[in-house]
Parts: C-alpha cells; sequence; structure tokens
C-alpha cells in the first residue's frame, strides 16, 4: 500500500537529530530508557513540517500509531494518539506493517507460546482463544513452535533488562496491531470475516471437489457407441452427408425442397415420416407430425393428453400477463375432477399441482407435464408407430425426384442466370424513386420470391405463402434497398424452423462441435 | 544413534535461528551498527552449515527403506520441524535484505529508527555461534557489501528447499505433535525467564503503583532492621 511507505519516509524524517523529534527518556525504577517521544511532540512536529492545522497534524498523527509505526508506552492496548505528554516510541523495522510481509500464523504461534512461557499461562481470554486455535490448526509444527519459543526466549536473555524491556514493547504493539483483540477496531481489516475467509474458500474447494467425484462419468465407449447408432440412424437424413433431394436450395437455389417440406403440406416426404419413428421428440417437433398424432389419439380418444401437454407448453413459453388466466383454464379443463378432458395424473403429482396453482407461475405445471409427457411416450407414441394410420401415411409418402445437374457443378449459377444481390441493390434504389416493379424481369422473380414475407402489406402472413401468392405480391411493390439478401434472416423469416434446413445437417454439426469443444477447453 | 544426532542437530539450527531472527529485529534501529551486520552474516553461514548437515542427514535417514514404522514416523516430525525451520529462516533472511536495503550505515543523511536499544548484541550472537566472545574483522562497509551474498543465499536456500521437497516425500499434514497446548510450561528451564519477564512487564504496567511498591519495600526493610536489633538486644541480655 502507498500509504505504508509514505509514513515510512515520515518517521524516518523524524529522526533526523537537528530537525526530528526531541528524544527524551523514559523512566522505569530502576531502569532508564532512551528515545521516549510525547504526544504533543509529535503533533508539533507534524505541524511544524507539513504546515498543517493542528486537527489535521492529530489526525496523521494517530493514523501512524493505528498502523503501529509509533506506539505508546503506558497504555499499549489503547493505540491513539493524544497531544500531551504521554510516552510513545519507535517502533523498529522488523516489525513496520508492511504488505510485503503480511503476519504469519507461524509468528503468532510463537509469540502467543512465548508470552504462555513468562506469564505461566495466565494469557488474556481472546489470546486464550486465538492459542487454542492456533494449536488446532498448525498441530503438525507445534514442536518446531515450542522448541522456537524457548529458544527466542533463552537468545533474548543474552541482552541487556533495558533492551529486553524495548524488545516486549515492541513484539506486543505490533502483535495489537497485527492480531487486535475482537471488538476493537482492526486497522488492517482482518474481520472475523476476512480471518474465516481463507478457510471458507477451503471449504468451496471441498464442496466442489466432493460433487464432482460423485458426479456421474460415461465411459468413453458407452458415449461413442451412442453417437456411432446416431450417426447411422440420421445419415441419410443429413443433406451434407447424404445429399438433399430434389437439390439443395442453397446451391441450386431452387426452394422445391423447402416447399415440399413446409408444415402443412398435404403428402410428406418419406424421410420426414421416417424421422418420426425415431424419436418421440422428433414427432411433436414435427408440427405435420404433431398434427397427425392428434387425428391418431382422438381416435383412441386420448387426445386430452396431448392437449394438456401443449396448454402447458403454451404456458411456459407463452406471455406473462396471461399466465394466472391459462392456469385457471387449464385447471378447469383439464385438472378438475369430472372435467371434460380430464388428464389421469398420480395423486401425490396432482397434490403438487394443486397446491402449485394456488399461487400460479409459468412452471407450476412443470411435474403434471413431465408426467403425462412420459405417459405419452410409453404408451400412445409406441401404438401410433406401430398403426395403421402411420404406416398408410408413410406408404403414401413421396420421395422428391433429384433435378439434373450440371456436368461442372459450379456452372450451376450461371444456368438461373440471377444476377449477384450485390448488383440487385443499386438499380433497386433507383427503382425505388422512380420507377415501378416493372423493371424486375420474369427471370429474376425466382430469386426474388423468398423476400416477399418482408414486403410490408397488410395481408402478409408470417411463415410461407406459396410461389404464387410471393410472386404476386412482388410484382406489385418495388424492391427496396433494404431488403438486401442476408440470406440467413431472410430465411429465417421465410420458413418455419421445423422444416429439415440443408443448412443445418444434423450429423455434421455434432461432429464439429466434438471436435472443437476439446480445443476450446 | 542416528535419532539423537538428529535432534541435536536439529536444536542447533533452532538456536541459530532464534538468534538469528532475534538480530535481524534490531537492525534499523539505534542497536545497529557494522557489527551487528557482521553478526548477521556469521550466524546466517553457521546457519546455513547446519542446515545442509541437518539435510544430508535425515535425507540419508528418510530414504533408507529399512528402518521401522516408529522409527519413520519420528524422522518424518523431524523433519516437519526442519522443514519449518528453514521456512522461518528464509522469512527472516529476506527481512534482513529488504532491511538491510533501507538501513545503510555509513550513509551520512540516513538516519537509524531510535527504537530505545542501546546495547550490543555480542552476546546474542556469540550463543548463536556457540562461542565465547565475538572476534569483529570485517571492513567498515559490511553492511553494503554483504547485501548481495544475502542475495545469492536466499535464492540458494529457496533452491534448497525446492529441492527438499523433491527427494523426500513426507505428507506435512499427517506429523502429529507430541506436545499438547501449555506443554511449555511444564518446563524449569523457563522459569528463570518468566520470572525477568515479569518483572519487567510488571514495571511498565504499574509504573503509576511504583511508589507504594517502595514505601512496602522500604517498611519491610525497616522491620528486619528492628528485628535484627532485638535479636542482637536478646543475645546480649541472655
Amino acid at each position: 500500500m502507498p500509504s505504508f511507505s509514505k509514513m515510512e519516509r515520515v518517521i524516518v524524517a523524524m529522526q533526523d537529530p537537528d530537525v526530528g523529534i526531541t528524544m527524551r527518556n523514559q523512566r522505569l525504577v530502576i531502569t532508564v530508557i532512551p528515545h521516549a517521544i510525547t504526544g504533543s511532540d509529535v503533533v508539533d512536529w507534524l505541524m511544524q513540517k507539513f504546515n498543517v492545522s493542528e486537527e489535521e497534524a492529530l489526525h496523521i498523527g494517530s493514523l501512524i500509531v493505528k498502523f503501529g509505526y509509533i506506539y505508546p508506552l503506558k497504555e499499549p492496548k489503547n493505540l491513539v494518539l493524544k497531544p500531551d505528554d504521554t510516552p510513545y516510541r519507535f517502533q523498529t523495522p522488523y516489525f513496520w506493517t508492511t504488505n510485503k510481509w503480511p503476519s504469519s500464523e507461524l509468528d503468532y504461534a510463537i509469540y502467543l507460546t512465548k508470552k504462555n512461557i513468562r506469564k505461566q499461562g495466565d494469557l488474556i481470554e481472546y489470546e486464550k482463544h486465538n492459542y487454542n486455535l492456533l494449536h488446532k490448526r498448525n498441530n503438525h509444527t507445534w514442536d518446531f513452535v515450542v522448541m522456537q519459543a524457548r529458544e527466542q526466549l533463552r537468545a533474548a536473555k543474552q541482552r541487556r533488562k533495558a533492551d529486553r524491556i524495548v524488545l516486549d514493547c515492541q513484539e506486543q504493539a505490533y502483535w495489537l496491531v497485527n492480531r487486535p483483540p475482537l471488538g476493537t477496531f482492526d486497522i488492517l481489516e482482518h474481520g472475523p470475516e476476512r480471518g474465516n475467509c481463507l478457510h471458507s474458500r477451503v471449504q468451496l474447494v471441498i464442496e466442489l471437489m466432493k460433487k464432482a467425484l460423485i458426479r456421474p462419468r460415461v465411459k468413453s465407449s458407452i458415449c461413442l457407441e451412442g453417437v456411432m447408432k446416431f450417426t447411422e440412424q440420421y445419415q441419410s437424413h443429413d443433406p451434407i452427408m447424404a445429399g438433399c433431394l430434389p437439390s439443395n436450395p442453397w446451391i441450386t437455389d431452387d426452394i422445391m425442397y423447402w416447399s415440399m417440406n413446409a408444415s402443412e403440406v398435404a403428402t410428406p416426404t418419406k424421410l420426414r415420416v421416417e424421422r418420426w419413428s425415431f424419436s418421440f421428440t422428433e414427432l411433436l417437433n414435427d408440427p405435420l407430425g404433431r398434427k397427425e398424432f392428434m387425428r391418431f389419439l382422438e381416435k383412441e380418444f386420448s387426445a386430452e393428453n396431448l392437449c394438456f401437454w401443449e396448454a402447458c407448453e403454451d404456458l411456459r413459453h407463452g406471455e406473462h400477463s396471461k399466465i394466472a388466466q391459462k392456469v385457471e383454464e387449464v385447471y378447469q379443463q383439464f385438472l378438475v375432477p369430472g372435467a371434460s378432458k380430464w388428464v389421469n395424473i398420480d395423486s401425490k403429482t396432482m397434490e403438487k399441482t394443486l397446491e402449485g396453482i394456488k399461487s400460479p407461475h409459468r412452471y407450476v405445471l412443470d411435474d403434471a407435464q413431465m408426467h403425462i409427457y412420459f405417459l405419452i411416450k410409453k404408451d400412445s407414441y409406441p401404438r401410433y408407430i406401430k398403426s395403421q394410420m402411420y404406416k398408410s401415411l408413410l406408404a403414401r409418402a413421396i420421395v422428391p425426384q433429384e433435378t439434373k445437374k450440371g456436368v461442372f457443378p459450379f456452372m450451376r449459377r450461371q444456368r438461373h442466370s440471377s444476377p449477384s444481390p450485390v448488383l440487385l441493390t443499386q438499380p433497386g434504389e433507383d427503382a425505388g424513386k422512380s420507377k415501378p416493379a416493372a423493371m424486375t424481369t420474369p427471370g429474376t422473380v425466382s430469386q426474388y420470391h423468398w423476400f416477399s414475407p418482408i414486403i410490408p402489406s397488410g395481408d402478409a402472413k408470417p411463415g410461407f405463402n406459396g410461389i404464387s401468392d410471393s410472386l404476386a405480391m412482388l410484382c406489385s411493390t418495388p424492391l427496396q434497398p433494404w431488403q438486401d439478401p442476408c440470406l440467413a434472416l431472410v430465411r429465417a423469416q421465410a420458413q418455419p424452423w421445423h422444416a429439415q434446413d440443408p443448412a443445418v445437417s444434423p450429423v455434421v454439426l455434432p461432429c464439429v462441435c466434438m471436435f472443437c469443444v476439446p480445443f476450446i477447453c | 544413534m542416528g535419532k539423537e544426532e538428529c535432534k541435536t542437530l536439529l536444536d542447533a539450527l533452532n538456536k541459530v535461528t532464534a538468534c538469528y531472527r532475534h538480530l535481524v529485529v534490531t537492525v534499523g534501529g539505534t542497536s545497529d551498527s557494522q557489527n551487528l551486520r557482521e553478526e548477521l552474516k556469521k550466524t546466517r553461514k553457521k546457519a546455513q552449515e547446519l542446515a545442509v548437515a541437518n539435510r544430508n542427514k535425515l535425507t540419508t535417514l528418510l530414504r533408507d527403506k529399512t528402518i521401522s514404522k516408529e522409527d519413520r514416523a519420528e524422522y518424518e516430525t523431524l523433519w516437519v520441524i526442519f522443514s519449518t525451520c528453514m521456512e522461518f529462516l528464509e522469512v527472516d533472511m529476506k527481512k534482513a535484505l529488504e532491511i538491510g536495503q533501507e538501513f545503510p550505515l555509513n550513509v551520512p543523511k540516513r538516519y537509524l529508527i531510535q527504537t530505545g536499544m542501546s546495547g550490543g548484541t555480542s552476546a546474542v550472537a556469540a550463543r548463536a555461534m556457540s562461542a565465547q566472545n565475538m572476534k569483529y574483522e570485517a571492513d567498515s562497509n559490511i553492511d553494503v557489501a554483504d547485501l548481495k551474498e544475502l542475495e545469492n543465499e536466499i535464492n540458494q536456500v529457496g533452491e534448497m528447499m525446492v529441492e527438499m521437497e523433491m527427494k523426500v516425500n513426507v505428507a506435512n499434514w499427517t506429523v502429529e505433535a507430541k506436545q499438547d497446548p501449555g506443554a511449555e510450561l511444564k518446563s524449569t528451564i523457563s522459569v528463570g525467564a518468566s520470572s525477568v519477564g515479569m518483572i519487567s512487564v510488571n514495571e511498565e504496567t504499574k509504573s503509576a503503583c511504583d511508589p507504594t511498591k517502595v514505601l512496602a519495600g522500604v517498611i519491610f526493610c525497616a522491620f528486619l532492621f528492628i528485628a535484627v536489633i532485638l535479636a542482637v538486644l536478646v543475645i546480649k541480655l541472655s
């Protein structure tokens, strides 16, 4: 701390025999010890040296005393500077308060042991407490502590009586500053929390280690088997690995793929229907799959489960203001005994949910939802996959024809003769100002249709509009400069996320992530 | 026997460490002088010799696989004491370097802190060196010249401690102290020190009551004197 070095400089300046503080002698009964100073001397000297008022000099002086550079002789425990003739003395540089060598526990233990020997066990209460604490913490070095304490006392005996008294005072003053009794002002802020800080940090680490020990670990062989199975299952569905029928829109600019896999299509593709049989989540995540599943459940008279699940999802992801209302609706529709769509939840979960409904929040129906989810998964879902409905849908599903590819794959762009989007914006700017969109040539329409949802028209619906709609809308309004093809953004608005996006490969992305993660970590 | 030798060596190292600390406390104060710096140097060298001797002895003993379990436990306690002692010594040496640099002795404008110490430290150094008297034969600028050596020695000590950790695998925390808290009170050697200490402490804290103590002493002497006179009279009369 910079204040320490400043204080040290002040102390050294005080030592000057010409302009420093005048030294007096301290008279004890038999011995005379030199180099005592009075409080008023200190204050006067500070006032003169730094040209400050008495109040300020007193403040500076008391700081110096509090930090232990000067210690009082009459009342050692009272570290204040009194501007009268109470005697003080300078502390030896070994015991100065510097941050480089904070007082160590071992030193304190040795000091307390020495005091214990000298006073024959009559330590002050807080010192006794500290002593026992230190013994517990430093048990392994306690032999050294005792040995060293004894030797230090013997070494001290070799000095003159006066020096021994001074040494005792110095050490006492040092430890009063560095280990103040509880309740007194601690200048170095070693408060009770700080003192235990190390302890609690260790405890924290211990807690973390314990948790890490009991964390379940999967053998990499088992993990890798899982990855293998996953990749095998999804390989044919991966547009990068297995190609995309009819063609990858990102490459050929042909959006047939997206239109065929839209959420409300009459005849889905075979791959899509196959995916529903992989897992329940696949089925639920696909809107068409969910619709089909709902139809199946209606036939089986167990549609209320799926309705309940959907209502819970809606609650979880819905607006905050509508939460209470939604919870009430769900309760009335599904949970009241005798309700029209009563769901079969076990009694414990039902109790818990009913309790929670009294103070509704977003996640109050989570337990019930989980229960129903697993019920459907275990019960209705396998039946659906084996059902006639599913199998007939699978038979009806189409496999799209692959569009003809050119000999040179890089030539594909020129085939469609769509201009680069960069060139597009410049004529668009002029067009926006002067001419209507009749400028747009038919040849470029196929490029533009996917801008359609951005065009601010009153009846523009979110989601995919169909090719014909978009063509019509496009011809009526000019292309605005801000409809720059930031393609990802456009796509996100034009396409619902559920449809398989050829840019998102279910196989490649996890592999890439898996390989990147060790590098990142 | 190996154990006794080890113990004596360790005790000697402990003694020298305590004396060294005592000397370092006086650096920068009014007791400081060229002699003190020389004493520091000599004590340090002695400490290093003892440390090396200790290390060699204990290392050979602990690396010996044929010793029994109790013996090994004992040597481990000695080892822990030894390593703590070395850490202690290292810290004191660093402090000595720091303070020595701050308070060079022959510079005219640098003043020493007036700490109230007026006596010399030669007796302490003599105790450390196990000699009767100290001989001073160094130059007058030892305070500056010694600092470089001190730096090197601090590095050496640091390296030695790292080496020690590598060679001998003793877990510090498994060693249990033989002594309970307050064991030092049972020792009788310290009674002398305690009485002296008590008097000095009493002197400064109860200096206000001193007149009453003096009075009590005077009255006691008076009674003694009267008793002696009475006894003489009784003898004379009988």
